[in-house]
């Protein structure tokens, strides 16, 4: 099994085009494999006898995840789709949902602000379920013990306000 | 091709052909298919998650046929939109799922 991963962020939103994300993608599955497919090398000879070499294009880069996840269990997580620009945003949904039709190997684990959520149920075609996530009381306090836990100056702490964070911060959280 | 039989080589199996690639092609063809190197943010977030956090969505019903699969019902959802708020943790829940997963 193969795990691929980005993070968009809207700091970096210019260099993070559809076909750099998608090449990250696929550069990341080729490393977790340990080998470079022959036809992906063919391509990368070819273009070089371009003048200045070709530039890799959408299409080009779904053909060959199409064709290493043959036969290799894949799992693409893109987190804060949110975060890239709207136009390039149905673009790379675009593909993804090429990848899927082609790829039966291939799983996709998105997570984004819920106004998207229009955007990647249309775009993937209907091959997407949503989950709501919501911050938990219990998670907040596994969550406040590991971090005290690791308090630099424990000395400063006493029961009395370890009661009162452990009692205020879950309660204003669950508020929000 | 004078260098291919040269120590500083891999080698493997392509489709029909034995291919030979020297060691610093490799990390121009890597570069050449995207020049971004987004691991940073990763390795931030596996060093600040905690342990068990998040653990409910392995539960849900939409991630476990997500995860396994579910052809025989003619639903199969390959992905998995976790959506909400800023802030709840959705960069870090999914992290989550990944270490379960591996």
């Amino acid at each position: 099994m193969v795990v691929a991963c980005f993070y968009y962020d809207f700091a970096s939103r210019e260099a993070q085009t559809p076909t750099n994300m998608l090449g990250s993608l696929l550069k990341q599955l080729l490393s977790g494999l340990g080998e470079i497919p022959a036809e992906i090398v063919e391509k990368f000879r070819d273009q070089k006898k371009a003048i200045g070499g070709r530039r890799l294009q959408l299409p080009d880069i779904v053909k060959m995840w199409v064709s290493v996840t043959s036969s290799q269990r894949t799992f693409i997580c893109i987190d804060a789709l949110d975060e890239c620009v709207p136009s390039h945003r149905l673009e790379v949904l675009g593909a993804l949902g090429q990848i899927l039709r082609g790829s039966p190997n291939t799983r996709i684990f998105i997570t984004g602000r819920s106004h998207i959520r229009g955007a990647v149920e249309r775009e993937l075609g209907g091959r997407a379920a949503s989950v709501l996530i919501v911050s938990r009381e219990d998670d907040i306090v596994t969550y406040l013990r590991a971090r005290l836990g690791k308090d630099t100056t424990p000395e400063a702490m006493d029961s009395f306000l370890e009661n009162d964070i452990m009692k205020s911060i879950p309660e204003e959280i669950s508020e929000m | 091709m004078s260098r291919a039989f040269t120590d500083n080589i891999n080698s493997f199996n392509g489709s029909n052909n034995l291919f030979f690639i020297s060691t610093d092609e490799e990390p121009k063809i890597l570069a050449w298919l995207s020049p971004l190197e987004p691991q940073v943010r990763h390795q931030d977030i596996c060093e600040q998650r905690v342990e068990s956090v998040g653990n409910w969505l392995l539960e849900t019903k939409e991630f476990k046929d997500w995860y396994n699969g579910s052809e025989n019902d003619g639903s199969d959802h390959a992905a998995l939109f976790c959506y909400g708020e800023p802030g709840v943790g959705k960069s870090y829940i999914w992290y989550e799922r990944l270490q379960a997963g591996n």
